[in-house]
């Protein structure tokens, strides 16, 4: 029974074939049914998986076929699935399932329809491939393939130019992530002598290593999971793969692909266990992503964009609970922003859809009463990411910033600090989730005329799944409560998959109560204090906060762009344009005398060659001859 | 009873009268004529080489000559192809003279 | 000895002949007989089938063959040669060929012969003998010697056929 959720990412390879080769024949809504229909089989598989687990104490290891062999090094075809993949499974196939059902109404009429299933199922293979593999090459694969199918989404449509721009840029920075990611399956090869993963841990556990060559792993790995999943310095691809179409940045730049980081490092927690300065750079990367993606989105206009710098802090908070050791409660904000964060984008689509490709929030304001659907399930939303209590953002957030604060995985005083800046970072959370939610769906009309003829609450098609994420929104928080009010099932499920042995400071009960106080009076402050602004402010100058220097920066983006534009791009191409004169000049005077010198002896050489037949029967002749002598009178040639 | 390197020997001297007639005949069909000589040296020495291995038991030894029999049906088919492409090219080029007929060279 | 000594001569008297004849009739008929003289040896390696197939097929039908050719196109070599240099070099050559081969030859040593043991296992190189190789071990080897027949013949035939016959074969084609 779980062995069988093996051949969930052929299901889905298959459905992207049938669409990529045959799609173009097939009328429109026929490739959406076909890659869900696939996608929803790869989810059944993964449930099958899911309730075949349940007792078990470890993961099932499908052997499927041995595709490299050299000398001592074999490299199997084999998913492991464990209690850990299986969780990511089902969130893919899930939510991916979910997205596939939405597409099919959104990419109505579009000229790439099957094109565009045809890349979601692959990539749906791929990140399957990528939860599944049991060794780093196997993963290696699924990470690539989301990458390029990421690439292809991104890029969807590359008739403009900006798109195919966003979809290269997005390629490159993940490479300097993916590069990162080859360098440390080298030095595991070289330390460790394998590449399967649960036999590089079993090794760790034997702690022959010395630590800092398990920190020079990990920082690698590290660098992986920072280029993959976003975080800061190489954070600047997110926001601009917003240029797909938006059920794309639904699924994978804010619930699958980007948490493929966080996944990488969960899978290899006794690595990151065994190396508390790895830990400590990995909860740094996160304080500052989660902080500064914050403060950028506080000011941005563009309704996607607002929840991609949203995606990034919200994993800069996953990096954080994994660099306190915090494992499964990483994986478990994955599994509730997974949710909520779909959900969110889902309906920012929906807002897309109705108001006929309008992105900017400025244009938007009082859509409530045009859609109602869409803007009572993007409130839930809201109020999950913002924290509310009762729904999932609050428990799996809380449980974030109570690990941050008793873990003993930092040095002292380090946890205070980072967490107070996470509950910074939760105040500012709630305020730009409110400000996105009333710029776009309260407060007074600002709609162009033909965006208000257009505007209309979209098909059911499409509504239909933002039901279904609100809903999960809500009570996905409940596998996972505070481990002193009941028993923590996410907890206790994912113990079987990551065997670490780190200690939290256990604060007494009242302790406890204050600090999920606090996070909620923190949700309560943002969220109040966003409506307070943005209500009393009626005139469209002032919808942003201020025009401040401070205001201006975190519009910018904090100036990564700028800085990356000035400090790395203009001196490559500048020394580029160099070598290409250095090319011009010495290499290519160089080499076309070389070519001259070829041509001048080619021309000597074709003298021998004169055509008449007999002459090369005779020079076969008199080789032979020479051969029969020289065999005859001086030796045997062998 | 004669050696067989005798008989191999002779195989040798023929191939070798072959090979000059190969070289020095500037006609196609002298050309192809020396060619069959080179073609029934070495039958020659296949059959001396299968009276050779009678010791290896009969099948073995039979071996060479049914060899022998295979080879001059193929001389047979190639002498009527061969002869074909001949009467062809001379009805196109009038002549059969190979160093008229230097196409190799472009 | 003496008998090999004289077929030898004889032997390499036609091949001789066949590559220093001017006249290319007079080497076809050179090599008829060079032909002959080698089905005698094969008579005296006991190979008596193979020596009756050389004189029907080689020296029979081929060389029929080659003597028709030989008139109908009636082939004579020209007189201007323009690599007259080539000649020594080929003799020059051909005599290195033989001196190798023959000096590798005579320095191998070759087993002793047991004349009775060929009597008995090769049997004279009956028809039979051949047939119950060629029939079992080779019968595949044999029967592609049939279709390369089959297809020589119709290469030939096609290829000797006349052009504007061809061009009447391909109208009709055309026409159907």
């Amino acid at each position: 029974m779980i062995a069988l959720a093996a051949y969930a990412p052929l299901i889905a390879l298959v459905g992207a074939l049938i669409n990529g080769i045959f799609g173009r024949n097939l009328k429109e809504p026929l490739p959406g049914y076909i890659a869900s229909a696939a996608v929803f089989a790869a989810f059944v598989l993964s449930v099958m998986a899911f309730f075949g687990l349940q007792g078990q104490e470890h993961g099932s290891n499908v052997q499927l076929w041995q595709y490299l062999s050299a000398g001592n090094f074999k490299l199997n075809l084999a998913f492991n699935i464990d209690h850990l993949a299986v969780i990511m499974m089902m969130i893919i196939t899930g939510v991916g399932f979910l997205i596939h059902i939405y597409s099919i109404a959104y990419m109505h009429n579009d000229s790439g329809f099957s094109r565009y299933f045809s890349f979601l199922n692959l990539f749906i293979a791929s990140m399957l491939i990528l939860v599944m593999a049991d060794s780093f090459p196997l993963m290696f694969i699924g990470w690539e393939g989301v990458g390029v199918c990421s690439f292809l989404l991104i890029g969807f449509w590359y008739g403009i130019k900006a798109n195919a721009d966003a979809a290269r840029k997005a390629f490159i920075v993940n490479r300097i992530g993916d590069f990162g990611f080859l360098l440390a399956m080298f030095l595991t090869y070289k330390v460790f002598g394998t590449l399967n993963i649960a036999d590089m841990l079993g090794h760790i556990q034997v702690a022959r290593v010395l630590p800092a060559g398990l920190t020079a792993i990990a920082l690698l790995y590290l660098l992986a999971a920072m280029g993959k999943s976003a975080q800061m310095p190489l954070h600047v691809w997110l926001p601009d793969a917003m240029a797909g179409p938006t059920p794309v940045s639904a699924l994978i730049h804010a619930a699958t692909m980007v948490t493929a980081g966080v996944y990488l490092i969960a899978r290899i927690a006794p690595l990151f266990a065994a190396s508390p300065s790895a830990s400590m750079v990995v909860a740094w990367v996160g304080l500052i992503t989660a902080f500064v993606a914050a403060f950028i989105a506080l000011s941005q206009t563009d309704i996607k964009r607002i929840l991609a710098y949203s995606t990034l802090s919200q994993l800069g908070y996953m990096f954080v609970a994994l660099g306190c050791g915090a494992y499964w409660v990483a994986i478990f904000h994955v599994f509730t922003h997974a949710f909520f964060k779909a959900l969110l984008f889902l309906t920012s689509g929906s807002v897309i859809h109705a108001m006929g490709g309008e992105q900017d929030v400025e244009k938007m304001g009082g859509l409530h009463k045009y859609m109602k659907l869409t803007s009572i399930t993007a409130f839930i939303g809201t109020l999950a990411i913002a924290g509310v209590p009762f729904l999932s953002g609050f428990f799996s957030k809380d449980a974030i910033l109570a690990h941050a604060f008793t873990t003993t995985l930092a040095p002292v005083a380090l946890n205070y600090i980072a967490y107070i800046i996470l509950l910074v970072t939760a105040v500012m959370t709630a305020f730009y989730m409110m400000r996105w939610y009333y710029l776009v769906f309260l407060g007074k009309e600002r709609l162009s005329k033909e965006a208000k003829a257009h505007v209309h609450e979209s098909p059911s098609l499409m509504t239909m799944p933002l039901g279904v994420l609100a809903f999960l929104s809500v009570v996905a928080g409940y596998f996972g409560l505070p481990e002193f009010l009941a028993k923590n099932q996410f907890a206790s499920w994912l113990e079987n998959s990551i065997e670490v042995d780190i200690s939290f400071g256990h604060p007494p009960v009242w302790l406890e109560w204050t600090l999920i106080l606090i996070s909620v009076a923190a949700a309560a402050i943002g969220l109040g204090l966003a409506y307070w602004v943005y209500s009393r402010k009626k005139s469209k100058a002032m919808l942003r906060i201020s025009n401040s220097a401070i205001a201006k920066f975190s519009q910018s983006g904090a100036g990564f762009d700028g800085f990356y534009n000035a400090g790395i791009i203009k001196p490559a191409e500048e020394t580029a344009e160099g070598l290409a004169l250095l090319d011009a000049e010495v290499l290519d005077t160089g080499l076309s005398s070389l070519a001259l010198g070829v041509g001048l002896f080619a021309g000597l050489m074709r003298k021998i060659q004169t055509g008449y037949i007999r002459f090369y029967a005779l020079a076969m002749a008199l080789g032979f001859a020479v051969l029969v002598i020289l065999a005859a009178f001086w030796g045997k040639l062998s | 009873m004669i050696g067989t390197e005798y008989y191999i020997a002779l195989s040798a001297i023929i191939f070798s009268i072959g090979t000059v007639g190969v070289l020095s005949r500037r006609s196609a069909i002298m050309v192809f004529l020396s060619i069959e000589l080179m073609l029934n040296a070495a039958n020659l020495a296949m059959v001396a080489f299968a009276r050779a291995w009678a010791s290896e038991g009969a099948l073995a030894a039979m071996n060479g000559q049914a060899a022998v029999f295979i080879i001059l049906a193929i001389a047979a088919a190639e002498v009527a192809v061969g002869l074909g492409i001949l009467v062809a090219i001379f009805r196109y080029r009038e002549t059969t003279e190979l160093d008229l007929l230097s196409e190799m060279r472009l | 000895m003496l008998s090999f000594v004289i077929l030898a001569v004889l032997l390499i008297a036609g091949s001789i002949g066949v590559v220093s004849l001017k006249q290319p009739v007079h080497a076809a008929l050179s090599l008829v007989a060079s032909l002959m003289t080698l089905a005698i040896v094969y008579i005296s390696l006991e190979a008596h089938f193979l020596a009756g197939i050389q004189v029907i097929v080689y020296a029979g039908a081929i060389m029929v063959l080659f003597l028709f050719v030989i008139m109908l196109l009636n082939v004579q070599e020209q007189k201007e040669n323009k690599f007259a240099w080539m000649k020594p070099a080929a003799y020059i050559v051909g005599a290195l060929t033989a001196i190798g081969l023959v000096a590798n030859i005579l320095q191998s040593p070759t087993p002793a012969l047991n004349a009775e043991l060929i009597d008995t296992i090769i049997a004279g190189g009956t028809a039979e003998g051949v047939a119950q190789v060629l029939f079992n071990q080779f019968v595949l080897g044999f029967q592609l010697v049939g279709v390369l027949l089959l297809t020589g013949i119709v290469g030939a035939t096609s290829l000797v056929q006349r052009k504007a016959e061809i061009a009447k074969i391909e109208e009709d084609l055309a026409n159907a």
